[in-house]
């Protein structure tokens, strides 16, 4: 294809990235030097980096961040093992294969938000796990600002296992019968095999899904948002304090939110450059 | 794969396992379902009623409807039969020709029952916040489908360096936080807004058009914005997804197309588009989900043209007087039309998340 059919074909799509993507990432940088209010927007002013040191000394920020680290660090791996276990159990499954599937999926396909509408009428006054906790323990359940982390770490893993399961799952049927069919004969047992033929062909899916997964649970908001609200503010992760602070009524402080913008993309930027170089690499290498 | 000889037993455990993980999966909706249906006093109850109540509609009929006398059976004959009329045309369109007309007939039954639904019925709000959910979704795949397909099918056979720059840079993209966009929209928004009303733009009035998008000519608080906000940050995904689809197609399709006389477009419409369905349905699947499920961009780009998952968050948070009935069968109403396109497309779905995964 000639460069000139090229930019016809791509050049709505690029123009969309580079007008919607581009200019409004250079503006959150730009705006990140300014003090800005939510009620003036009409007066920026250059103040350098003053709002990386107010966020840098502030002490919810420090508690959000830990948090979400935390949060990532333990949602992430128990995502990608209990759905590779799923996958590997519905691999063997052979009738009504797909009933199950689509009630698997369902977790994943669901509005986050009513996810954690749902979970909560769990777990409030008069829900099924607020009882059953009464009946058990004698004290009534409550959500408090204690517990309200477990809370959000559980419905998380509901949310997300189903993506780690099926594309684990579309991995296992393009494994090949002859190296499992090799090493059965060899006498592996189920451990072994799952060791040296499943994981080793499994080996991109896993990078695939663990990089997906930790984009994703750094960024959450949606569910998290749903849960704490504005009673339990000291579990809020990065994104919703981030917006807390920018867009709250009245006192929303624009500058400071689009500082931290930049200090999240930063973070999630260091976790992804070595890949991405990898993909450029493999890119260039696809072209000559 | 197998390990070993299966026997009667170990068949019994896999499916005991499979019930379980598929309980799991769905307890919480079941339970919202049940609440749905209830009377509050029921709900109320120390210990939970779980069978031997008695059911009612009317939750349903106070999220949904301004009428308190409305009969909630007819309104359920309305959907039901709007749902088999559409269904079967669908249906008569894989035998009878022209399909298109069929599948055309289907669609025009749907957005006319959403017509015709106020009409008979006093609706609520939230009968608006579901219109706004359709129309956004709807304009978001179309914008976001269109540009995409052009942009992966010119990725995947052009071989020069900037091809891979673009692939990167969108990879990139991918990765990051909402909040790095919604900052600026909203600032940009709000600051192209004030330009249109002190120069007067704003108020210009089309003449014999009526712009359906937009009331009088602003960014905030419209569909528009949200739209375009949601096309943009779909753009990398749904690039990179075509892009490894139009990798499985022969260059020498199109080359045979265009050795007859056609040219690079016409052989794209003609030859490369109709063996791209299948992709086309399962980016299409994505994109209607995140679209569909857009939460933050809305509560802060449009903070009164909702769209569904911010009315239901809005209005079941604790401030307002809705009942925790009315909540269950909000999330009800909202979770059903997602879960019947997922089944009916489900093979779609899982084979687009294979695909992206398997390449990607």
């Amino acid at each position: 294809m000639r460069p000139k059919t090229f930019w016809y074909f791509t050049i709505p799509s690029v123009a969309v990235m580079t007008l919607l993507m581009v200019v409004p990432l250079a503006t959150t940088i730009w705006l990140g030097f300014h003090r800005l209010l939510l009620r003036d927007l009409q007066n920026p002013e250059w103040i350098g980096f003053e709002n990386y040191r107010d966020i840098l000394t502030d002490a919810e920020f420090w508690t959000a961040f830990r948090w979400t680290m935390l949060f990532v660090l333990i949602v992430v791996p128990i995502q990608m093992v209990s759905g590779l276990a799923v996958a590997l159990l519905l691999d063997r499954v052979r009738r009504i294969r797909s009933v199950y599937m689509a009630a698997l999926l369902m977790p994943f396909i669901v509005t986050p938000v009513v996810g954690s509408l749902v979970y909560r009428d769990l777990f409030d006054r008069g829900g099924l796990i607020a009882w059953l906790w009464e009946v058990i323990t004698d004290d009534p359940f409550q959500i408090t600002s204690g517990n309200v982390r477990y809370l959000i770490v559980i419905q998380a893993v509901w949310a997300v296992m189903p993506f780690a399961m099926i594309t684990f799952f579309a991995g296992l049927q393009t494994l090949p019968q002859d190296r499992v069919e090799a090493a059965s004969i060899d006498g592996a047992g189920f451990w072994r095999q799952l060791w040296h033929v499943t994981l080793p062909h499994l080996r991109t899916l896993v990078l695939f899904v663990g990089l997906i997964s930790i984009m994703d649970m750094y960024r959450i908001y949606d569910q998290v948002f749903v849960w704490t609200g504005n009673r339990f503010t000291e579990a809020h992760t990065l994104q919703v304090y981030n917006v807390r602070i920018a867009t709250a009524f009245d006192i929303g402080r624009v500058g400071k939110g689009n500082a931290l913008a930049v200090l999240t993309v930063i973070g999630i930027l260091v976790v992804l450059i070595p890949f991405l170089y990898q993909s450029y690499r493999d890119q260039i290498a696809e072209r000559t | 794969m197998r390990y070993g000889k299966s026997s009667w037993w170990r068949g019994a455990l896999l499916h005991t396992t499979m019930l379980v993980l598929v309980i799991w999966s769905v307890l919480p909706f079941l339970w919202t379902v049940q609440t749905s249906i209830k009377f509050t006093r029921d709900v109320a109850a120390k210990e939970p009623v779980l069978w031997g109540y008695e059911t009612t509609a009317s939750a349903y009929r106070s999220f949904w409807l301004d009428a308190d006398d409305a009969n909630m059976w007819r309104v359920g004959l309305f959907i039901l039969a709007t749902a088999l009329i559409a269904a079967a045309f669908a249906l008569a369109g894989r035998w009878l020709r022209p399909a298109w007309a069929f599948r055309l007939a289907s669609v025009v039954t749907l957005l006319g029952a959403l017509w015709l639904f106020p009409r008979i019925w006093e609706t609520n709000d939230e009968y608006d916040f579901l219109v706004n959910s359709i129309v956004v979704t709807l304009l978001t795949m179309i914008i976001s489908l269109s540009i995409g397909l052009l942009a992966g099918y010119g990725l995947a056979r052009y071989t020069g360096i900037s091809g891979a720059v673009i692939l990167i840079i969108a990879l990139g993209f991918r990765a990051l936080p909402r909040s790095a966009f919604v900052l600026p929209y909203f600032f940009g928004a709000t600051r192209i807004d004030d330009w249109l009303e002190s120069s007067g733009v704003g108020n210009f009035d089309f003449p014999l058009i009526d712009v359906p998008l937009i009331d009088e000519l602003r960014l905030l608080d419209t569909r528009l914005v949200v739209v375009l906000a949601l096309v943009a940050v779909n753009q990398p995904f749904t690039i990179w997804m075509f892009r490894s689809f139009f990798m499985d197609i022969p260059k020498e399709l199109e080359e045979a197309a265009m050795m007859d006389g056609a040219s690079r477009l016409q052989a794209f419409r003609k030859v490369i588009v109709p063996v791209m369905t299948p992709a086309i349905i399962a980016t299409g699947l994505f994109t209607l989900l995140l679209a569909y499920n857009e939460f933050l961009f809305v509560r802060v780009l449009a903070p009164t043209e909702w769209t569904l998952p911010v009315a239901i968050v809005s209005l079941t948070g604790g401030e307002s007087s809705r009942t925790i009935t009315e909540a269950a069968a909000a999330s009800v109403s909202i979770t059903l039309p997602i879960v019947i396109v997922i089944i009916l497309f489900q093979k779609h779905l899982v084979k687009g998340l294979g695909a992206g995964a398997v390449k990607g």
